[in-house]
């Protein structure tokens, strides 16, 4: 029954390829016929209807070629329906290196990364022991639980242009509260969990040799632990020049001697064992973060006030520090100036503007003298009228004040310009728009890490032309959910594909001061 | 509906084989070749969205499947009114089990077909060799040398060639039949006056000759070509508007302004009554 059903669907479907002609396929070219000139208008000459039957013919030879591949340059996997995930039977290519993930110790795909591979020639899927067509791709994997068809029509533009094209997840991306408070990122913990169970062990065992002297260690650098003792300097240290170095040891063993260590280190080993004080330094800008002048006279009080709460996390409860500890390790001696620079800062001083230093002030015997005395110089300023300065409302810049002409534009703006991101972060979610996808620059293929991608060079929203265009609301949102990295709009339009951003523009001021 | 004469081959063509438009996420795709060539005939162009199985990795020319315009669809809805679509050879008679089998069964027919075949290469390659050099040692050593090839011939299993197929076929796993050999589908949203004016157009257009492409990035409707678009450059950029409504003169002037830079001619279409459309071309006046 089954042999007369067969011939059947053959000779309806002429799409499957014989035996003789699949090997036949093997030599075939893989150049695409180059297109000429278009013709302005048509005027039925034989010529014109010969070109354009020959370009048809093409066209249709190069749309109908099936895929052959052989077998043993096919990556096998399966489709499993529940979770909506192609995984792979056999060994992955080279497209591993940018797509798909390991877990439970197999290795899967996601389903647009599947079909654009099918695609390519690359895998083959099966389900039920039966391979799938193209076809039968693009109507299982694309959903709109998994990627919708105009989703996947920008997946396979740009993966066709060699960018590495990573769905986004807005979970990965760090909270508003991370960012207000510049926490290092931890998106690559898996990674670095495995790099640190491998160090774990030693750092534990040679916490006594580490605690000896940090200057021993930089200083001669050649004895047995050299090696994993390098691995927990920070990176910044290790990057040093020479002298800095050499100074830095200076401290470290002066603190040392003192019967101390330096706090910011005892602060990362206590706190942090198993943080590598690496990873840390090297995202911090330490000149942007103001830390408070221990130093300064006018601290006088011994205490430190506790942080603001909002910036720390709900359950944590931060007290008042006590500095006198510190402000007796501080070096509080007063700076000596030279000759010219006490000469400076007098003229600095003098150049401020006292009342009481004021001659005729300082002849006022009361403040009926001295109201007087305002008034009557009041009168000599033409400057200002006075009956636009006794109302509540006064004009916004007093034109006695000199001030440069950037700072009176800045004065005088009423409405400020914005930027996207003003106001972005108490504005609420919304679902109608979101981010699809992260996009990488193709040029960073060769040293791409699926673990640890780094930052994307854009993003991209996918959306259609049949659909809105997105409000500032739904900018804003998208750019604040992205933080520094472009959103770029792609707009489908049935086959065509264009991009779009919307970036802030600041007017310029061409005011020098 | 009236048309020109040359149509009416063309639907006659198509008549002949229902279309088999599946849907993928709620659009309108076509996969089989003949279907592909059926549509074109018909003076429809779609959108190609495939990569393309020669070389995949780019952008520039594109393969199956074949998206449709509402428009285009829809007008293939109406031609194909009235006979029920043809189903699908059932595929689903002897279970899974039994395509697997037959699979099975296709793969390996297939691989000793293949090494009987590279066998046969690999000889007629040896036998040019022989031939062509000049040291002719004889017919014995070249029939000795063709024998060892036979003896030691392996055709690797990996090195068999397997098709990937691109539109589903009789030997793959088919999900749903209903899906399949369909040409009266109900339109989504038809009801929205937009749809129904560019339908309109489309059709009008369309029914003079004209080829249709759709023209987001031009900023209109549709794009309209006085031939295949293989062959020629568009001409014009239909932008659709019903009769009553109003239009701001700047959006006027955008597209207008837009049309002349990229050397076409922008056309206000707008359905009247009686199935009639009536076009506005706009067009910058050399006064100063």
């Amino acid at each position: 029954m089954a042999d007369p059903n067969k011939t059947d669907e053959l000779q309806f479907y002429s799409e499957i390829l014989s035996p003789s002609e699949l090997f036949a396929a093997r030599s075939r070219s893989h150049k695409i016929p180059v297109r000429g000139q278009k013709d302005f208008f048509p005027n039925d000459s034989d010529e014109q209807r010969q070109r354009l039957e020959q370009s048809l013919n093409e066209q249709w030879s190069l749309i109908s070629e099936e895929r052959v591949e052989k077998l043993g340059n096919l990556v096998k996997a399966t489709w499993i329906l529940s979770e909506q995930i192609v995984e792979l039977q056999s060994p992955a290519g080279k497209f591993w290196q940018t797509m798909g993930f390991s877990a439970k110790g197999k290795q899967f795909l996601l389903p647009e990364e599947a079909l654009y591979l099918m695609e390519c020639g690359n895998v083959q899927v099966f389900y039920q022991d039966l391979p799938l067509s193209i076809q039968d791709g693009y109507e299982m994997f694309l959903s709109s639980s998994t990627v919708s068809l105009q989703q996947y029509q920008v997946f396979g533009h740009l993966k066709r242009l060699g960018y590495v094209v990573h769905r986004f997840h807005p979970s990965s991306e760090p909270s508003s509260y991370a960012r207000q408070l510049n926490l290092p990122q931890c998106r690559d913990r898996a990674g670095r969990q495995l790099k640190r169970k491998r160090s774990a062990s030693p750092t534990s065992s040679n916490t006594e040799a580490q605690e000896e002297s940090t200057a021993d260690r930089l200083e001669e650098g050649k004895h047995g632990y050299e090696g994993e003792e390098d691995e927990k300097l920070p990176e910044s240290q290790l990057t040093l020049s020479p002298e800095t170095s050499s100074t830095q040891a200076a401290t470290a063993s002066s603190a040392h001697k003192g019967g101390g260590r330096t706090w910011w280190m005892t602060d990362v080993l206590k706190d942090r064992p198993d943080q590598r004080p690496a990873s840390r330094t090297s995202r911090w800008d330490f000149s942007s973060i103001p830390f408070p002048d221990l130093g300064s006279r006018k601290c006088l009080s011994s205490c430190l006030a506790s942080p603001d709460p909002s910036l720390l996390p709900g359950s944590l409860a931060v007290g008042v520090c006590d500095i006198a500890l510190w402000t007796q390790k501080i070096n509080l001696r007063e700076v000596k100036m030279s000759s010219k620079e006490q000469k400076r800062e007098e003229d600095k001083r003098r150049r401020r503007w006292d009342v009481n230093k004021d001659r005729e002030v300082q002849q006022c015997r009361n403040w009926a003298e001295y109201r007087k005395l305002l008034a009557r110089r009041q009168g000599k300023r033409k400057g200002r009228p006075e009956h636009l300065w006794d109302r509540e409302v006064t004009p916004l810049h007093d034109p006695r004040q000199p001030i440069p002409t950037g700072e009176l534009l800045d004065k005088i703006s009423v409405i400020e310009s914005t930027h996207l991101l003003e106001g972005a972060s108490r504005l609420k979610g919304s679902d109608d728009w979101r981010i699809s996808f992260n996009v990488y620059q193709p040029d960073s293929v060769a040293d791409f890490k699926k673990s640890n991608p780094g930052k994307p060079y854009s993003r991209m929203c996918v959306c259609s032309f049949d659909g809105p265009v997105p409000d500032l609301r739904a900018i804003k949102l998208l750019s604040f959910q992205s933080g520094d990295i472009p959103v770029v709009f792609a707009v489908v339009d049935h086959g065509d594909i264009s991009f779009y951003t919307f970036k802030d523009f600041q007017l310029p001021t061409d005011v020098f001061p | 509906m009236d048309e020109p004469p040359p149509r009416t081959e063309a639907t006659s063509v198509s008549d002949s084989s229902p279309l088999a438009v599946s849907v993928c996420d709620s659009s309108p795709l076509l996969w089989r070749v003949e279907d592909l060539r059926s549509v074109r005939a018909q003076g429809l162009v779609g959108a190609l969205l495939g990569a393309l199985p020669r070389t995949p990795r780019q952008n520039v020319r594109l393969g199956r499947p074949l998206l449709l315009l509402p428009e285009e669809e829809r007008l293939l809805t109406e031609r194909h009114v009235g006979p029920p679509t043809a189903t699908p050879a059932d595929n689903q008679d002897g279970g899974v089990e039994l395509q697997v089998q037959q699979y099975q069964e296709a793969q390996q027919r297939s691989y000793e077909e293949q090494s009987v075949l590279a066998l046969e290469d690999r000889k007629s390659a040896l036998l040019r060799a022989m031939t062509s050099s000049p040291t002719e040692s004889g017919d014995e050593s070249l029939r000795c040398r063709l024998a060892a090839l036979e003896s030691s011939f392996t055709f690797p299993r990996s090195a068999m060639a397997v098709q990937l197929s691109t539109a589903r076929a009789g030997l793959s796993y088919c999900a749903d039949t209903r899906d399949f050999l369909r040409a009266d589908r109900p339109i989504r949203a038809q009801d929205e006056p937009r749809r129904a004016t560019r339908y309109q157009v489309f059709r009008d257009l369309r029914g003079r000759g004209f080829y249709l492409t759709s023209a987001g990035k031009f900023g209109g409707d549709f794009l309209v070509y006085p031939g295949d678009p293989l062959r020629f450059h568009a001409h014009f950029i239909a932008v659709c508007v019903s009769l009553d409504e109003s239009l701001s003169l700047l959006d006027v002037l955008a597209v207008s302004r837009l049309g002349s830079n990229v050397k076409k001619t922008v056309l206000l279409c707008s359905p009247g009554p009686a199935g009639r459309v009536a076009y506005t071309s706009l067009q910058w006046s050399g006064m100063v």
